[in-house]
């Protein structure tokens, strides 16, 4: 296993982390949430991706994790054909993809230390190293004293934090956060892009669909503009 | 932290979020292989008295006269002609009437005023071990009754048909009985597996988005069959011991259960149980594992 996991860490660290290449996606009857896009996502980049709601930013990065299929098109993750990988190759390549989703997939049932842990459990991480992340990370984003709450408990603001911790308590290679500061006011986004930015510059490349203009206006991060499906721009942040 | 540490976490949580389940199915189980083995030891143990009643198995032929030497050793032949015997002996009129008195003892001045051949003459024929099956036997004794010069053949018809119709029976409610349990057992893991499953499809989504293997999602349900029909097995092989002590301790004495030596299963019977137990619940899990759990 140690070996495996080395060569998807040699295969992570290629130039390009994204690679998409005329992908379309439609659902039955005749909805094209995505048609003919193609773009890259160099490995170390903090990527964004921008338009309104129903443009087909979840969708894209929906196709990134595979949690979804293309109808057309190829996806490259990491160098890898992510849609022909299955099985184990397929499990060691999501270890190395943390995901802040939309609807925040949080186990209710649970505590808050518990759902972060998840990610970190399933690469077999020691118990004591899991404690330990868990705890930085609760604490980096004000979240310390929810530690043994169930997140079923928790606000909006707080279950989307949860699920931003998650994401990145792997330190996976590539980070995808969808509408990380959608329930926040402006001090938590600030703490949430910082955790970010620090994965970031950790090495992680990191991809953001978002809507809230702030946190993307006057960066030197590319930005990728959807509309109806199409790729519409793809500019640098200070250009907006 | 290892693969087998992290499953065995998992499991125990499992188990915890549905222990309710999980403890009805592990009656369930235990009630089956108690029931199971339960007819199982009877009928074990009326083989066994079946195996102890044909040790004196002896068939008697009686004869309609006193046969000469010569016919004698046609009787034999013909006899030996069926099969082996193991053991073959003419019985006179005059070797009859002495061993009734003897028999008699103290009152045998009854038999003053009797002629001395007023006992027929008979055959004692102890048969082969192998040959002394219920069916092998009446064939046996029915050939013996087509001998010329035959009376009657007597072996205790009446008592080894009757024990031997009750052994059948007893074979067809430990074969249905075993069936049914076994399918219940079965059914009642694969069940209970399967509402884990339905009931944490959420978590399973995530762990493997999250990029858990197809292994660390699906063993600990095997292990939670395993584990049901380890637990089931020996709680049941358990009580069945306590009953099974319960009843030597109670029928002690000049009874029928001493006439038939009841005995407990043998280690390796015991063993076979709970192994067989092991293997069909995780039959069960596995069915669901493979039909519910979609990774």
């Amino acid at each position: 296993m140690e070996t495996q996991e080395n060569t998807t860490q040699q295969e992570l660290s290629g130039n390009n982390m994204i690679e998409m290449i005329k992908v379309s996606r439609s659902y039955p009857p005749d909805i094209h949430a995505l048609s003919d896009i193609s773009f890259h996502v160099e490995t170390g980049e903090m990527f964004f991706l921008i338009g309104r709601s129903g443009a087909g930013k979840t969708t894209l990065l929906k196709l990134i994790c595979n949690m979804e299929m293309p109808s057309n098109g190829l996806i490259e993750v990491a160098g890898y054909n992510i849609n022909n990988l299955k099985g184990k190759d397929l499990a060691l390549l999501r270890q190395r993809i943390g995901v802040a989703y939309q609807d925040f997939k949080l186990l209710n049932d649970r505590t808050v230390a518990e759902n972060i842990a998840i990610a970190m459990e399933v690469s077999y991480k020691k118990p004591r190293a899991i404690k330990q992340r868990v705890r930085d990370l609760l604490d980096q984003l004000q979240l310390s004293s929810k530690h043994d709450l169930l997140t079923g408990e928790l606000s909006r603001g707080e279950q989307q934090r949860v699920a931003l911790a998650r994401s990145v308590a792997n330190s996976p290679r590539l980070i995808l956060v969808d509408e990380p500061t959608g329930n926040l006011d402006s001090t938590t986004t600030e703490k949430v892009m910082d955790l970010l930015t620090r994965s970031n510059k950790a090495g992680a490349t990191v991809v953001i669909a978002t809507h809230d203009a702030s946190i993307y206006q006057n960066s030197n991060n590319r930005i990728l503009e959807l509309r109806e499906g199409m790729l519409h721009s793809l500019i640098r942040g200070n250009e907006i | 932290m290892n693969f087998w540490f992290a499953v065995i976490r998992q499991t125990g949580r499992n188990l915890r979020q549905t222990w309710s389940s999980q403890f009805m199915t592990f009656l369930t189980v235990s009630l089956s292989v108690l029931i199971f083995a339960f007819f199982s030891l009877i009928y074990t143990n009326m083989l066994g008295a079946g195996d102890r009643l044909t040790d004196d198995l002896s068939l008697i032929v009686y004869l309609q006269e006193e046969p000469g030497l010569a016919m004698k050793e046609q009787l034999r032949r013909k006899i030996l002609a069926f099969d082996e015997v193991e053991e073959l002996r003419f019985v006179s009129r005059t070797e009859a009437y002495e061993r009734f008195a003897k028999q008699l003892g103290k009152d045998s001045d009854v038999l003053l005023d009797m002629p001395t051949d007023f006992l027929p003459a008979s055959i004692e024929i102890v048969p082969l071990r192998s040959l002394r099956g219920y069916s092998q036997i009446k064939l046996f004794s029915e050939y013996l009754s087509s001998l010329p010069g035959t009376e009657k053949v007597q072996y205790g018809q009446e008592w080894i048909e009757r024990f031997y119709h009750f052994v059948r029976l007893l074979t067809i409610v430990v074969v249905l009985s075993g069936t049914l349990l076994i399918l219940t057992a079965t059914f009642m893991v694969a069940y209970t597996i399967r509402l884990t499953i339905l009931g944490r499809q959420d978590e399973l989504e995530l762990l493997k988005l999250v990029g858990a293997t197809t292994s660390y999602i699906q063993t600990p349900f095997l292990i939670e069959g395993i584990l049901q029909g380890l637990l089931g097995s020996i709680i049941g092989l358990l009580a069945l011991y306590g009953l099974f002590q319960w009843i030597s301790t109670r029928f002690t004495g000049p009874g029928i259960l001493n006439f038939f030596q009841f005995d407990f299963f043998s280690p390796f019977i015991l063993i076979a149980i709970v192994v067989a137990s092991i293997s069909l619940c995780a039959l069960g899990s596995y069915t669901s594992i493979r039909k519910f759990l979609l990774i």
